[in-house]
C-alpha cells in the first residue's frame, strides 16, 4: 500500500497487451511502454483519496490482494443467499458476460462467473451456458476466451455480437430489439461490475441495468439509445427491455463485482435487480468521484494512449477516458445536458453540455485499439502515432474513417512522439490511459500538482458534488 | 464527405463452411453465396462470394463469421464512396427531414459523417432499402450500429418503412426501434401516462434543456 511518505507508485506496472480479434500483436509492435519513458510516475488514487475502500482483489499486489479466495468465498455466500427457485430442475440457463469484465477485473471476473456456474448446476441440476455479449464485437476486444480458456471451464461458451439475430420484445415505449442468443434459453443470469464506464451515458441512473439497453441490444435499439432519448434519459431503453415480459420471464438474478479505481471491493448479489443498484449507486458515485473529478484539474498535459480500448474506453487509474475528455462539465449533476457531441453545438447556457477539453494539447497513440468512431478527438487535438504499423490500424479501421483528417503525424519512437507534443503543445506534463489499476500515470511534476490539489477537492467532492449527486438520485448519503 | 475505403474482405475458401452469416449481416449486401468449385479446398456445398465493389469495408462479415472465412485485404488502390448532393431535390429533402424531426446537418453516421440530408436525398433520389442508402452514401458501413435508427426512421418518414430484408432472412435490420421522441406530442410534451412510468427521469427538464441548444 501506498504510504503518505512516498505517495508515488514506481514499480506499478501496466497490464500485458493481448492478442486481439483482429489477429493484431501489439506487444510485438510497441517498441516501449510510456511507463518506461524518462520522468513517468505512478500517482495511486488512494494517495488522492485516502478513504477508499480496501480491496479484496487487485490485479496487482502492491495494490491489494491478489488472492482470489476471497472473491470465491464473497461470491459463494451471495449464491447461497439467492432465491434460485425460479430455475426448474434440469432446464437451460445462460449466465451473461461482458468484455468490461475480464478487461477489468480479469480472473476476479472469471472466478465470480465460475461460482455462479458451480452453484446453479449443483443446486439446480441446470445446464449453464456462458453467453458474452459482444459490444463492438472482435474489432474492439483481446480474445477473452482464450485468454481465460473459458471454453475448458464453462464448456459451452458463446461470443454474441450485437449484430447477430434478433428478438423483438415488447416494452412500454413500444417495439425493441435484444440479441436472440443471449435469451435464448429459458432462463438468464445478468453479471456486471461497477466501474465508472459511459457515465455520461447511464448517468448513474439504473446504472446496473444499462447492458439490457446496450450489451444485450441489438443494433436498432443501440441506435435508439444513442439517437431517439435525450442525455439523461437513454437509460430508460435499458428500463423498458429489463421490465418487459420478455425479460422477465427469463431473469433469475445479477451478481456483480463492486469495484473501485485498486479492484474488487466486494461481491453484491440480489435477484432484485433495482434494489441491488439503489443499494450500490451512492457507493459507486462515492468510490469514483475523486478520480473523476481530479481529472479535471489539469491544466495542461498531453495524452498518450497505450492499450486496448478505443479512445474513449481506454483506461487509467480504473476509470475511462471518456472522464477526462468531458471534465469540463460535471456529468454526474442531472441540472446538465452533458451531450457528449455537445462541441458540435453552441449552447445558450455554458456548462450546460460537454466541449472540448482544453487541457489536451496534445494525443500520443502508442497503441489503441479500433471499433469505435471518435471524430471528437481527430478534429480537435494535434495527433501523433508511434509506428507506420500502428498509423495504418488506425487508418484501416472502419470505425474511424476520418482520422485521415487528423493528418497524423508518425514517428519511429514513442520519445519523439511525446517530445513533439509536449513542445508543440507548450506542456512538459504527461498522462498516460495504459490500464494500469489504481494509479494514473503521469510524469511527477504532473503527479504532484494533482496531489497539491486533492485535499481542496476532495472537500468540494464530499460536501458539494456527492451531496448534489445523491439529493438528484434520492439516494441517502 | 465520402468515405476511403481501404480494405476489401477476401473470403477463405477452404474454412468457409457456407452458413450465410456474412451475407445476413453484410450492410450493403457484397456477400452472396455460390456453389464450390471442385478444385476448392473445402467441405461445404455453397461458398461466400464477394461483390469487391459493393464492400465498403464495414467488417460485420469478419465479425460474425465463427470460422476465420474471411480476411481484410488492403487496396493497392482505395476508393470513395459517399453521395454528391449536388443536383439533390431540395425541398423534398428538407421535407423529408422534417418530417423526421432530423436538422439537415444533424451528424447521422458518426463513423462516415454522413448528414441527414445527405441520407434523405439518397432517399428522395431513389435508396428505399437500408442497404441501398449504405451504398449510395457509405452511411452505416462503420460500426453498423450508431446509424441505424435514423436511417430506418428517415426511410419509414418517407413511406419504406416495410422495405423487404435482402437477403430475405437477413439480419442487417429488424425494424424502428422504439423512441422517447416519438411519443412527444405536437405541443412538444410527453403523455402523463409516460411520465408516470418514468419518475426518476428528468423527462420535463430534458426536453426544456435540449430546446435551449441551437445549431451552428
Amino acid at each position: 500500500m501506498a504510504t503518505a511518505a512516498t505517495p508515488f507508485l514506481d514499480d506499478l506496472r501496466p497490464p500485458a497487451f493481448h492478442e486481439t480479434w483482429h489477429k493484431h500483436r501489439p506487444a510485438e509492435v510497441v517498441k516501449r511502454r510510456a511507463a518506461d519513458l524518462p520522468g513517468m510516475t505512478a500517482l495511486p488514487v488512494r494517495a488522492l483519496m485516502p478513504g477508499l475502500p480496501g480491496t479484496i482483489w487487485s490485479e496487482d499486489p502492491l495494490l491489494g490482494p491478489t488472492s482470489l479466495d476471497e472473491v470465491r468465498r464473497q461470491a459463494k455466500a451471495r449464491a447461497q443467499a439467492m432465491d434460485w427457485t425460479k430455475i426448474e430442475q434440469g432446464r437451460t440457463v445462460n449466465l451473461l458476460a461482458n468484455p468490461h469484465g475480464f478487461q477489468l477485473c480479469g480472473m476476479a471476473y472469471v472466478t465470480m462467473l465460475e461460482v455462479i456456474a458451480d452453484h446453479v448446476r449443483e443446486t439446480r441440476g441446470a445446464k449453464v451456458r456462458l453467453r458474452i455479449a459482444e459490444s463492438m464485437g472482435h474489432i474492439e476486444n483481446p480474445d477473452w476466451v482464450k485468454i481465460y480458456g473459458l471454453r475448458e471451464r464453462f464448456g459451452d461458451v458463446e461470443e454474441c455480437p450485437q449484430m447477430g439475430a434478433g428478438t423483438k420484445v415488447d416494452t412500454k415505449l413500444g417495439d425493441m430489439y435484444v440479441t436472440r442468443k443471449l435469451f435464448d434459453a429459458p432462463y438468464f443470469i445478468h453479471t456486471h461490475v461497477t466501474e465508472m464506464r459511459e457515465g455520461y451515458l447511464h448517468r448513474m441512473l439504473d446504472r446496473l441495468m444499462k447492458p439490457f439497453g446496450m450489451a444485450y441490444a441489438r443494433l436498432e435499439t443501440r441506435s435508439a439509445y444513442h439517437f431517439g432519448f435525450g442525455p439523461r434519459t437513454g437509460q430508460i431503453v435499458s428500463r423498458c427491455i429489463f421490465e418487459s415480459d420478455f425479460i422477465q420471464q427469463r431473469y433469475v438474478g445479477t451478481m456483480v463485482l463492486d469495484t473501485t479505481s485498486e479492484g474488487v471491493a466486494s461481491v453484491e448479489a440480489d435477484n432484485d435487480l433495482k434494489a441491488l443498484d439503489r443499494r450500490l449507486a451512492a457507493g459507486i458515485m462515492r468510490n469514483y468521484g475523486m478520480a473523476m473529478k481530479i481529472l479535471g484539474e489539469i491544466e495542461d498535459c498531453v495524452v498518450v494512449f497505450d492499450d486496448h480500448g478505443c479512445g474513449v474506453y481506454c483506461y487509467a487509474g480504473g476509470i475511462a477516458f471518456d472522464n477526462m475528455l468531458c471534465a469540463d462539465v460535471d456529468f454526474m449533476d442531472l441540472d446538465n445536458l452533458s451531450l457528449l457531441a455537445a462541441e458540435r453545438h453552441d449552447s445558450a447556457e455554458p456548462g450546460l453540455t460537454m466541449g472540448k477539453n482544453a487541457a489536451i494539447r496534445g494525443i500520443v497513440i502508442n497503441y489503441m485499439a479500433g471499433g469505435v468512431p471518435q471524430p471528437f478527438l481527430w478534429d480537435n487535438y494535434p495527433i501523433h502515432v508511434v509506428g507506420e504499423t500502428v498509423n495504418k490500424w488506425m487508418l484501416n479501421d472502419p470505425t474511424n474513417w476520418h482520422f485521415e483528417r487528423a493528418k497524423a503525424r508518425v514517428w519511429p519512437t514513442l520519445e519523439q512522439a511525446v517530445a513533439t507534443a509536449c513542445r508543440e503543445g507548450g506542456t512538459k506534463n504527461v498522462i498516460v490511459f495504459d490500464r494500469t489499476p489504481g494509479a494514473f500515470r503521469v510524469t511527477r511534476e504532473l503527479g504532484e500538482h494533482l496531489l497539491a490539489r486533492a485535499p481542496e477537492l476532495r472537500r468540494k467532492v464530499e460536501d458539494v458534488y456527492l451531496p448534489k449527486w445523491l439529493r438528484q438520485r434520492g439516494l441517502a448519503a | 464527405m465520402p468515405k476511403r475505403v481501404r480494405m476489401v474482405a477476401q473470403i477463405v475458401p477452404e474454412n468457409c463452411t457456407g452458413c450465410r452469416l456474412c451475407e445476413q449481416v453484410c450492410p450493403t449486401v457484397a456477400i452472396g453465396m455460390r456453389p464450390r468449385r471442385p478444385d476448392e479446398p473445402g467441405k461445404s456445398r455453397n461458398i461466400a462470394m464477394l461483390a469487391p465493389e459493393a464492400c465498403y469495408n464495414a467488417q460485420a462479415c469478419v465479425e460474425i463469421c465463427q470460422d476465420n472465412a474471411i480476411e481484410m485485404v488492403e487496396l493497392a488502390e482505395p476508393f470513395d464512396v459517399g453521395f454528391e448532393y449536388v443536383g439533390a431535390n431540395d425541398e423534398a429533402v428538407k421535407a423529408l427531414c422534417r418530417k423526421a424531426g432530423y436538422g439537415r446537418t444533424m451528424q447521422i453516421c458518426v463513423c462516415t459523417d454522413t448528414k441527414a440530408g445527405e441520407i434523405a436525398a439518397a432517399i428522395v433520389a431513389g435508396a428505399h432499402t437500408p442497404e441501398a442508402v449504405s451504398l449510395a452514401t457509405g452511411a452505416r458501413t462503420g460500426c453498423v450500429e450508431l446509424c441505424m435508427n435514423p436511417i430506418l426512421h428517415l426511410l419509414a418518414c418517407a413511406g419504406y418503412g416495410d422495405a423487404p430484408r435482402n437477403p430475405k432472412n437477413g439480419f442487417q435490420w429488424y425494424g424502428e426501434s422504439a423512441t422517447l421522441w416519438q411519443h412527444v406530442r405536437p405541443d412538444g410534451t410527453l403523455p402523463e401516462e409516460i411520465r408516470e412510468t418514468f419518475p426518476e427521469f428528468p423527462l420535463d427538464k430534458e426536453f426544456g434543456d435540449m430546446a435551449k441548444l441551437k445549431r451552428r
